[in-house]
């Protein structure tokens, strides 16, 4: 009790992430109650195509394929949520092991990880990712490995940071001297004292594992199976002068979400500040 | 160091930390610059026995401590304990090592993680070494340890984060910590430095106490020399990453015979305004130790240096009941 | 007959925020004359440095509150406008911290930045007066000329803390404060600073206030001494005599939780308990739950200060009628 309290706390002392968490929770509402809120199917060809916005059905009007908007827009975000936080919880989990270990044990396993992490900084994201969906097939499930895959190296340098600084102190030497071998030392005492940065950061990794997903749907390598934001603006792409709604809503959802995100994470990386005080505990 | 070969309970033979320097010129010619931190001390402890150890920031006193819990390699030597050299030990039973020697840091608000619970922290050291055979009776451990260590209520504080307890509280619980373990040796690397003088008494009592009850030997790392005359047996002064004199608490402390040792002992404030300051005025600030000698280390700031001093690092003399010190110009 | 260089009257500082006070310095009155070298000294959150940045205007107005008066040769520094305030900083009362490390830019040569602050409290001085006055000060600290041309990361801390010594002294303040200027250092190195701050006191007749943790330190380097313990001057007093007969029940355990050097060793007896939460307000003794002496009385009011000796008093009451 004590904790959410705390937690509500410090989560009001900053705007952004008044706004950030407000919005998040927007987002989750619509992903769960999506069958509430819209009474078709977004993946339904409907008899009316190319429906203006306006009309009494289809508040947002329908594509050339008949579907309904408004509907695609909220099941769309189930998949924009779902490709956020697995890409992210995968590019976060490797990121805070890989960057623990070589911060933590230093030496060659340091000196491996360091130039890997720059290797993957050098290559264009974008690119592998192009790459590795040509090769093994655009399926959702793929796609979010993949940005997860290629995501990591900022977490882990952060994480590597971290524990840097962490194995100097003296928790983690009394640790040692008490007996601890250096895998307890890394799970127990490094990693939950350092994740917050990469937590933060892992928030605006969201945003950016979204914003992928579209880039590869507009380039027409996404699922086509899905609803995506992305998916949507790549076919109104082609309409675009002839019925603008296509792809121009799609387009909002994405940079609104893309902002709620990274308001969230600015607002984190703020409050989580070791000079902003004991917050997260 | 003592000619008396009697078998010492703990037996420093010979331990050096040297590190390279690291960066410096890309193209830097001769010698290589190495900083030697510790520069081969010798010492041997009874079982039981409280030494000192002085010295001014930089003289290698904490690296040394830091090597005798092996949180720091050395380079060269190795010490014994009642006859088992730890450097086996610690490859063939770390566990056993670590219940055997045990240290107590300088700042009591950092010796813990700040995410768990002072419970979590004192059963942490149990579990690892298989001690007590269940939750249960480790939780009785816990508390029966911090109610002897006069923490009361014990159970609340068991429930507490270490932000929320004083730094007297938290110094008192990693003692009480590290002789849940029983250890033989203790490393207490100037364990009240960061605490109100009014609280310091309760801490070293309660240390000397406990390592008296098991018979620990100690050594007590420090920069404030009157403390370390209370509680110490023995006392070794250190300069730069050497010992330059060893002795009884009183022999070092109220008749140095060092050089450094009388300067650092007369620029020492007293509490008794009546008492005459005569400070040994020193030049200078003590150097790093990188590529030091090959003369005294202390001779260009000594005022008794003389040309002979720069030529060789004197031999320890013996000033008779055990009393040396590391200076040609002794007894002359 | 000596001159009253600060007389404190009846100063409170009081810290609060949305949800609590803190009452960190409570009806501190004292005074000082030219010539005193006043050592303050108490534990962690006795209010001591507090006191300091009161004296200086250094607190933050929005959070601190502070009353009474604090009479600084004819001024109130309490009340002084900024303008005079900022005359009267460095010139007539400069101040030393304890870390000098982190108060000098790292990137400008000790010169240029004792030049600067020359500059900026003598707009017309002539070239190289700074310079030839830096001179003469470092010397007095046991500095070469050849800090000057330094820069801060090639001298020792304790060379910088000399450095701010000398730049303190630019102007010939009337009263110098060092707050745990010395607390950093060395046992060498504090030796033999405190031993120049004596010998430049010969030479240059300052009056100065020493805020520290350690009765060392006063006994080596002051003539008067103030305790605080939780924001109260519990007891304020010539050096000589409060040292050896300290009449307050906390001075006597301060005193003895520090162990001698050379003398007896007696058994070092720690105070019991811990410091009282500051953000309540007492109607007994503030010591008294910690204080081995303790009777009804000290527990039924707030004892006013209590005259000892000359120039000596004790906020206790038992030291009005004999001890307990």
């Amino acid at each position: 009790m004590k904790l959410i309290k705390k937690i509500l706390r410090t989560i009001k002392s900053d705007r952004l992430l008044l706004a950030g968490c407000i919005g998040i929770c927007i987002l989750l509402f619509i992903v769960v109650a999506a069958p509430l809120i819209t009474e078709y199917d977004a993946k339904l060809f409907g008899p009316d195509a190319l429906v203006a916005p306006g009309d009494p059905a289809h508040p947002l009007g329908t594509n050339h394929l008949g579907q309904d908007i408004w509907s695609m827009l909220i099941y769309g975000t189930r998949t924009s949520l779902m490709v956020a936080v697995v890409a992210s919880f995968i590019s976060a989990l490797l990121g805070i092991i890989i960057g623990g270990i070589a911060g933590f044990f230093g030496g060659w396993a340091d000196r491996i990880i360091s130039e890997l992490i720059n290797v993957f900084l050098m290559i264009p994201t974008l690119f592998l990712v192009l790459l590795i969906v040509a090769m093994f097939g655009s399926s959702i499930l793929n796609i979010m490995i993949v940005i997860g895959l290629t995501s990591w190296p900022s977490n882990a340098k952060l994480m590597r940071a971290q524990a840097l600084s962490l194995r100097e102190r003296t928790f983690v030497k009394s640790a040692q001297a008490m007996g601890e071998n250096r895998r307890q030392i890394l799970m127990k005492y490094i990693i939950p004292n350092g994740v917050f940065p990469v937590v933060a950061n892992t928030t605006v990794g969201m945003a950016n594992a979204i914003l992928l997903e579209a880039s590869l749907s507009f380039l027409g390598l996404g699922d086509p199976t899905v609803i995506s934001w992305g998916q949507m603006v790549y076919d109104g792409k082609q309409y675009l002068t002839s019925a603008w709604w296509i792809a121009a809503f799609g387009g909002v959802a994405i940079c609104l979400t893309l902002l709620i995100f990274y308001m969230t994470g600015d607002g984190l990386n703020h409050v989580l500040n070791p000079k902003h005080g004991k917050a997260g505990e | 160091m003592s000619e008396q070969k009697k078998k010492a309970y703990i037996d420093i033979q010979d331990v050096s930390v040297f590190y390279p320097v690291k960066g410096g010129k890309l193209f830097a010619q001769g010698e290589k610059p190495i900083v030697k931190a510790v520069n081969g001390i010798s010492l041997q402890m009874e079982k039981g026995e409280v030494l000192g150890l002085i010295g001014e920031s930089g003289c290698g006193k904490s690296t040394l401590g830091r090597i005798l819990v092996r949180l720091e390699e050395p380079t060269r030597g190795d010490v014994l304990i009642d006859g088992v050299s730890t450097h086996e030990l610690i490859r063939k039973d770390p566990k056993k090592f670590r219940r055997m020697v045990q240290i107590v840091f300088q700042n009591p608000f950092d010796t813990f993680t700040p995410r768990d619970t002072i419970e979590k922290i004192m059963m942490r050291p149990l579990k690892i070494h298989n001690i007590g055979k269940d939750d249960q009776e480790r939780h009785k451990m816990c508390v029966e340890s911090l109610e002897a260590g006069g923490l009361r209520p014990a159970e609340d504080i068991l429930r507490r984060y270490p932000h929320e307890l004083s730094g007297g509280q938290l110094q008192r619980i990693s003692i009480l910590r590290s002789m849940l373990l029983n250890p033989t040796f203790i490393i207490a690397d100037e364990p009240v430095s960061m605490l109100d003088v009014s609280v310091r008494a309760d801490i070293i009592n309660m240390l000397l106490e406990l390592s008296r009850e098991k018979n620990a030997s100690v050594v007590f790392i420090s920069h404030d020399i009157a403390l370390t005359r209370y509680i110490s047996d023995r006392i070794a002064v250190m300069y730069l990453g050497r010992i330059v004199e060893y002795g009884t608490a009183d022999q070092v402390v109220k008749n140095p015979q060092h050089p450094y040792t009388q300067a650092l002992i007369s620029n020492c404030a007293s509490i008794d305004p009546d008492e005459e300051s005569a400070a040994i005025d020193i030049q200078g600030e003590p150097p790093t130790p990188i590529n030091p000698g090959p003369g005294c280390f202390f001779a260009e700031r000594c005022p008794h240096a003389t040309q002979e001093c720069l030529k060789k690092y004197p031999e320890y003399r013996d000033l008779g009941d055990g009393h040396i010190a590391a200076c040609m110009h002794i007894g002359k | 007959m000596s001159e009253t260089v600060l007389s404190i009257d009846n100063l409170c500082v009081t810290y609060k925020n949305r949800q609590k006070k803190v009452y960190a310095v409570k009806n501190a009155s004292f005074s000082i004359e030219k010539g005193d070298a006043v050592g303050i000294v108490g534990e962690s959150g006795s209010g001591k440095s507090t006191l300091a940045m009161a004296l200086l205007r250094l607190l933050p107005a929005r959070t601190a509150e502070v009353t009474g008066k604090a009479d600084f040769l004819g001024r109130d520094l309490l009340t002084v406008d900024d303008k005079a305030l900022a005359d009267l900083r460095w010139k007539e009362l400069s101040v030393v911290f304890q870390k000098a490390m982190s108060s000098f830019s790292p990137v400008h040569r000790i010169g240029e930045q004792i030049e600067d602050i020359y500059r900026v409290h003598t707009p017309n001085a002539q070239k190289g007066e700074a310079k030839e006055r830096a001179v003469e000060l470092l010397k007095l600290v046991n500095l070469g000329d050849r800090v000057w041309r330094l820069y801060p990361h090639e001298l020792s801390g304790g060379m910088l803390q000399r450095v701010a010594i000398a730049m303190s002294l630019l102007f010939n303040p009337r009263l110098l404060i060092m707050d745990e200027a010395t607390t950093a250092l060395d046992v060498v190195t504090q030796g033999q600073l405190l031993n120049e701050i004596k010998h430049m006191e010969e030479t240059l007749d300052m009056t100065r206030i020493m805020i520290t943790h350690d009765m060392s330190v006063v006994a080596a380097s002051c003539n008067k001494v103030v305790v605080m313990y939780a924001g109260d001057i519990v007891e304020v007093g010539p050096v000589k005599k409060v040292l050896k007969t300290p009449a307050h029940p906390y001075t006597q355990g301060l005193l003895g939780s520090f162990p001698s050097l050379k003398g007896e060793t007696h058994a070092l007896r720690a105070i019991p308990g811990s410091i009282p939460d500051l953000s309540q307000q007492y109607n007994e003794c503030i010591f008294a739950p910690r204080c081995p002496h303790a009777t009804e009385a000290c527990r039924k009011a707030r004892p006013e200060p209590v005259q000892v000796g000359e120039g000596w008093s004790s906020r206790c009451v038992l030291c009005g009628g004999g001890k307990a």
